[in-house]
């Protein structure tokens, strides 16, 4: 079963064939706090963009811009070569979104909340097509305030894809979803993805962002800090790979710096992060340290470098739920 | 247009699913209908009738006697001017009078192998918005005549009924327009609650990601109240007729146009409760606080030239007073619209001020 009408692909950008969305230093001030500071980029039409930040980034604000939901204080929005300041309604026509909060109609069951958001559009999707597609065939004559999270979620999103949307904003789509909630999220998100629909999603799980986008920009404090795909983000940052192992107290910045090949140290949440160049030599260098001490390094390791690592060093601080 | 219907059904539904909301839409008002309905109804077991003899003789009294032996009956003697002045301000339920002449008549009628006469009147006044009452008086005099008469052909007495418009209403006819004002400033002022509740849970924002338009929101909310309103004057009136015969005399079209000004005068009070409150929480404190004076100082419950000078002033200033006294005219009293001109232009005045209140203060998200 596909969602796309046939009359009309999915993946066709805005009308010259440029980006499917289009940010131009965008400015968004809430009393003292700058929420968005000059935020620039593109989405390419088929492309899962994320937006990756802790609380407080900048992200939803972005995305709540884009949706004309908010007015920007200064900057350029374009959906679908669409100026979202002058023409929210035909905007909304195309687009489908999901809030953070996905509490809809408590009262009413699956079947009738979908059936309402059809009314609201010129041209939708069949209530039995969005059904089946989200899996919600069981839970269709429930009230939505009895589904679980993951339903609920999946609801959220049906009534995103209503109006068989180009371009699909989901704000932290999994937030809050047991794990197996999240992974069926995020194949409904490939699904779409599959189906060459542009997705524009926030997100504070790096393990998400590396699963779904095939680009993203890292935010904090109302700043893109960096911007690419994964593989290009964490290529470009660190070279070296990295070597790990539980914090021992008696072992000193000075004594590890000197080991072979280390070319930086972190400490991250009770682990020492040791980058390096060399890392059998680095490994000989912290065994024959802790020998002498006579302890053993608690769950020693090698890893590339990853989001996380990015972040901690973008930031100077990890990124948690 | 269609999402306007829709939206509409949606709110409905939410809304028939809600208990406490049917409790407090249907039920609430009906209880006090029927609360004081038994109350007042209690008192009625006893008739109070004002007895005017202009004919004073043996004849009248021997009727008067056969009133005065009906346990139910409580006569007191008084000239026509004064009972007439006591049937108005509610002292007494009806008025037999008995005509000069009664007497000479009877007694000729009775007398042996006299010829058929003419039979003698007696005039029981009724007030028509009294229907229980009424009915009552009507059979009692019925059973003492039927006495006096004995079943002879042709009968000795009978009795002619007239009717006159007491201006103190009884306490059903007063009190049924009263509820239903109250019911509907309740069902309006509470439209507060579940639209400050969709905004707390984002729903107002999700709607606005969406090509819905807001005059089509608030268009839906209006459409569901009056729709609720409109069927909580049908329930509340069609209880006060069955149970405590309740007469609605006014015309239909002059009720239904009341009942929706009404309606949303208060519907637009709900939304400015709404563009202030910052949580549900906030909501719900909001409306007591607005709907308990107004259900009090408006005489839905007391009669408002009984209270004291200021609060009289207040009254003047609630849209519920000239409400509830609209519906009394309109339902008890059948009062046409020119009278009530100045009711409605409140309520106009009301509802186009709150709704301006609303739409600058409102915030969607």
């Amino acid at each position: 079963m596909t969602m796309i009408d046939s009359s009309r692909p999915a993946s066709k950008a805005g009308p010259s064939g440029g980006p499917a969305v289009r940010v131009q230093d965008v400015r968004k001030r809430y009393g003292a706090v700058q929420a968005v500071d000059g935020v620039t980029f593109d989405v390419q039409p088929g492309e899962v963009f994320g937006l990756l930040g802790p609380n407080g980034a900048g992200k939803t604000t972005t995305v709540e811009m884009l949706e004309g939901l908010r007015a920007p204080d200064s900057g350029q929005l374009e959906v679908l070569g669409i100026d979202v300041a002058r023409n929210p309604d035909d905007l909304k026509q195309r687009v489908g979104v999901t809030l953070q909060t996905a509490e809809l109609y408590p009262k009413l069951t699956v079947n009738e909340v979908l059936d309402l958001f059809r009314s609201f559009y010129k041209r939708s999707l069949p209530t039995n097509q969005l059904i089946e597609f989200l899996d919600l065939g069981e839970r269709r004559t429930a009230q939505t305030r009895q589904l679980s999270g993951g339903q609920r979620q999946r609801l959220a999103v049906a009534l995103a894809l209503v109006n068989d949307p180009e371009v699909i904003f989901l704000d932290e789509p999994t937030t809050g979803l047991d794990p197996a909630a999240r992974r069926s999220l995020w194949d409904l998100v490939q699904k779409l993805q599959g189906q060459g629909k542009t997705i524009l999603l926030t997100t504070h799980y790096m393990e998400e962002a590396e699963v779904l986008c095939d680009r993203l920009a890292i935010m904090d404090h109302g700043k893109i800090l960096a911007m690419g795909t994964v593989n290009q983000l964490v290529a470009n940052r660190f070279k070296d790979r990295s070597v790990r192992f539980d914090e021992i107290p008696a072992l000193t910045d000075e004594q590890l710096t000197a080991l072979p090949g280390v070319e930086s140290i972190k400490h991250d949440d009770g682990e020492t992060v040791l980058y390096t160049q060399d890392v059998p030599a680095t490994i000989g260098g912290v065994l024959a340290l802790t020998e002498g001490l006579g302890v053993e390094p608690g769950n020693l390791g090698i890893r590339r470098p990853t989001l996380e690592d990015l972040f901690l060093d973008l930031t100077g601080r990890a990124l948690r739920d | 247009m269609s999402a306007l219907i829709q939206l509409s059904i949606a709110n409905i539904r939410s809304f028939v699913r809600d208990r406490a909301a049917l409790f407090w839409t249907f039920a609430f008002p009906l209880i006090f209908v029927v609360l004081f309905g038994l109350i007042f109804q209690g008192g009625s077991t006893s008739i109070k009738l004002a007895w005017v003899d202009s004919d004073a003789s043996a004849g009248s009294a021997t009727l008067r006697a056969s009133f005065a032996s009906i346990k139910q009956v409580v006569l007191s003697d008084e000239d026509l001017a004064t009972a007439t002045d006591q049937m108005k301000t509610g002292k007494v339920d009806a008025i037999i009078e008995v005509p000069k002449g009664y007497g000479a008549s009877v007694a000729a009628a009775t007398s042996a192998g006299a010829p058929p006469t003419t039979p003698a009147q007696v005039t029981v006044v009724t007030d028509p918005t009294q229907a229980t009452t009424g009915g009552i008086v009507q059979e009692v005099v019925a059973g003492v005549l039927g006495a006096v008469n004995q079943g002879g052909r042709p009968p000795i007495v009978t009795a002619t009924v007239t009717t006159i418009q007491t201006q103190n209403l009884n306490i059903i006819s007063y009190l049924v327009p009263s509820i239903l004002g109250m019911a509907l400033m309740q069902l309006g002022v509470f439209a507060a609650i579940p639209l400050v509740a969709d905004r707390e849970k984002k729903i107002l924002k999700r709607l606005n990601a969406t090509p819905l338009h807001r005059w089509q929101l608030v268009g839906s909310n209006v459409v569901m109240r009056l729709i609720i309103g409109i069927i909580q004057t049908l329930i509340i009136v069609a209880v006060g007729t069955a149970l405590f015969g309740l007469q609605v005399t006014g015309s239909l079209i002059l009720l239904g146009s009341l009942v929706v000004l009404g309606a949303l005068a208060f519907i637009s009070l709900g939304y400015v409760i709404a563009s202030f409150a910052p949580t549900e929480d906030a909501a719900n404190s909001m409306t007591s606080v607005v709907q308990f004076p107004l259900m009090f100082l408006s005489g839905t419950f007391f009669v408002i030239d009984q209270m004291p000078q200021p609060l009289q002033v207040v009254a003047r200033f609630l849209p519920l007073t000239y409400l509830s006294d609209a519906l009394r005219q309109v339902m008890v009293n059948g009062t046409a619209f020119s009278p009530l001109w100045f009711c409605f232009a409140v309520l106009i005045g009301w509802t186009a001020i709150c709704f301006g209140i609303s739409s600058r203060f409102f915030r969607w998200q």
